[in-house]
């Protein structure tokens, strides 16, 4: 029975993994085709809401960790005897790990969820068919113009949000600690990281982002069962959003640092 | 309306709804110890609810988490210095003390928080609550202290399978880097003590307790039909993530710096 049941739930996961990958192809094919160049406005509409709608939560909880990172890089390289390095770990800790892992929950929670409740009133409301009826492509014109915009603004968000978590792991570590001197802190901070660390953990981050809008775009496109289907379908996104942040994470850690860590130390 | 009235209205508006939210928070803990107790079954109901939703996510994030963040980067640091025997005892701060109790909570909020909010709202919409209210059923006694007990036991106990899992995730990591084990297990259990083990417990606990009662709130004032579920849910779960990181904050804060005998090496 639960052997049948098992087959059922994975039979379930994968047919529905098939279809989130068909219909993130086919947004994808829209942008690098060209025709979402139809709604460019549409797509500047977007990245403004994504702007004013999203930008001060993400930064808030990065700067949050970047404070946690700062204070188990203090306490741990005290107690290690060498309060000078703590840049090594906030430097790590930030950039490669937590600043991204930081960026995905919030993309998952605030942009993520607020798409499907989004797209899937829409839906219950038979806007999206009213689309169709114009004879506009309901694909191209809320999943499209919205991935679009998340790639036009989100590296520079979240290259803004990294400068806060650093900011932050300096507060914690040289303020509030002040075990290390500015100076010396920020002489280990910045020799132990370098642009194409920068431009990794960029990747890592926009690849959960991309993932996060694909998917969540998908729930609501398929939102079904009135107005308490969206709210099924907006805790079900998170469900999926929050395992592909983590697999994407592990992922790419094993890809930019696995055979390589990078530092300047070492032979 | 000028800049400034809006922001002013901004500002009053979210510290009305968080003075809410800890008005519920008491009104749950009041109705709760006083008699009678009808949430058993409910309870119950919860909790199985919340653990047959989360315990998959659970595994796959912190395995990945485990091994990708503190496994994998640390890994390479000790390897650098040749001393990955010292990998153990850092999975004593980073797993125990950090990463499992964080996303502990990012999966609890996530994943049941956000189905306590649809939940909740639906029957908000629905006006089922009003219902009760009519039929004179009191809705915090009878759905809101079981949904908050149920999260919070349960996210204390997935804190025990996270740090679990989050340190295979560390077991993975040395025998990819071709390490024996036994170094390993001796570095992690010289450095581990009991009061890392249940500061990470009671602060997960918390983390349940502000992730049910926020994902209640808004879940219960749900409003503005089809759109008002959804959207209860979206703020529900960025509220509950933000109020997890400034407590975690605060409370990792405190516990190192009240008990500095956990941060030594040994």
């Amino acid at each position: 029975m639960l052997a049948t049941r098992m087959r059922l739930k994975l039979e379930e996961w994968i047919d529905a993994f098939g279809k989130v990958v068909k219909f993130g192809s086919e947004v994808v094919v829209d942008i690098f085709g060209g025709r979402v160049m139809t709604f460019f406005g549409e797509t500047l509409r977007q990245a403004g809401v994504l702007i004013i709608g999203s930008a001060v939560v993400i930064w808030t909880l990065m700067f949050f960790v970047g404070l946690q990172c700062g204070i188990e890089g203090a306490y741990f390289t005290r107690s290690l005897g060498a309060p000078a390095y703590a840049g090594v770990f906030t430097a790590w800790c930030d950039l490669r790990e937590i600043a991204p892992y930081a960026f995905g929950y919030m993309m998952c929670a605030k942009v993520g969820t607020g798409i499907v409740a989004e797209i899937g009133s829409m839906r219950i409301n038979d806007e999206i068919d009213a689309l169709e009826v114009m004879g506009i492509d309901s694909v191209l014109f809320l999943a499209s113009t919205r991935l679009l915009a998340a790639w036009l603004v989100l590296p520079f968000l979240y290259i803004a949000g990294v400068g806060g978590a650093f900011f932050a792991s300096y507060l914690a570590v040289v303020q509030q600690i002040g075990d290390v001197s500015s100076g010396s802190y920020s002489l280990i901070f910045w020799l132990f990281q370098n642009p194409p660390d920068l431009l990794f953990s960029l990747i890592k981050a926009m690849a959960m982002a991309t993932f996060i809008v694909i998917i969540a775009c998908y729930y609501g496109y398929h939102v079904t069962g009135g107005p308490v289907g969206v709210g099924t379908a907006t805790a079900k996104s998170m469900v999926a959003n929050i395992v592909v942040v983590h697999l994407v994470g592990m992922m790419g850690t094993v890809f930019f640092w696995g055979a390589n860590p990078r530092a300047p130390i070492g032979g | 309306m000028s800049y400034a009235t809006r922001a002013y209205e901004g500002v009053r508006e979210f510290l009305v709804e968080i003075g809410e939210m800890v008005i519920l928070a008491g009104q749950t803990i009041m109705s709760a110890i006083r008699p009678p107790y009808p949430y058993g079954g409910e309870f119950v109901q919860q909790f199985l609810f919340a653990l047959k939703l989360c315990w998959f996510p659970l595994i796959v994030s912190t395995v990945a988490l485990g091994y990708g963040a503190p496994g994998l980067q640390a890994a390479n640091f000790a390897t650098l210095f040749g001393s990955i025997d010292r990998l153990g005892g850092f999975f004593v701060l980073a797993s125990i003390r950090e990463f499992a109790p964080f996303v502990t909570a990012v999966v609890m909020a996530g994943v049941a928080g956000t189905a306590i909010t649809a939940d909740l709202g639906a029957r908000k919409i629905r006006d089922e609550l009003d219902a009760l209210a009519v039929l004179g059923v009191d809705a915090i006694k009878n759905l809101v202290v079981p949904r908050f007990f149920a999260l919070m036991i349960l996210t204390g106990l997935f804190d025990i399978f996270a740090l679990m899992l989050g340190v295979s995730g560390g077991v993975i990591a040395t025998l990819v880097n071709g390490a024996p084990l036994g170094p390993f297990w001796a570095t992690f259990f010289t450095n581990a003590s009991v009061t890392d083990l249940w500061g990470s417990i009671v602060k997960t606990t918390i983390f349940g307790a502000i992730i049910a009662i926020v994902c209640c709130y808004k879940g219960m004032n749900a409003q503005g039909g089809a759109e008002g579920v959804g959207r209860a849910v979206n703020q529900a779960v960025v509220i509950a993530f933000i109020g997890v990181f400034a407590f975690n904050y605060v409370f990792t804060q405190t516990l190192l710096a009240t008990n500095p005998e956990i941060t030594a090496i040994r």
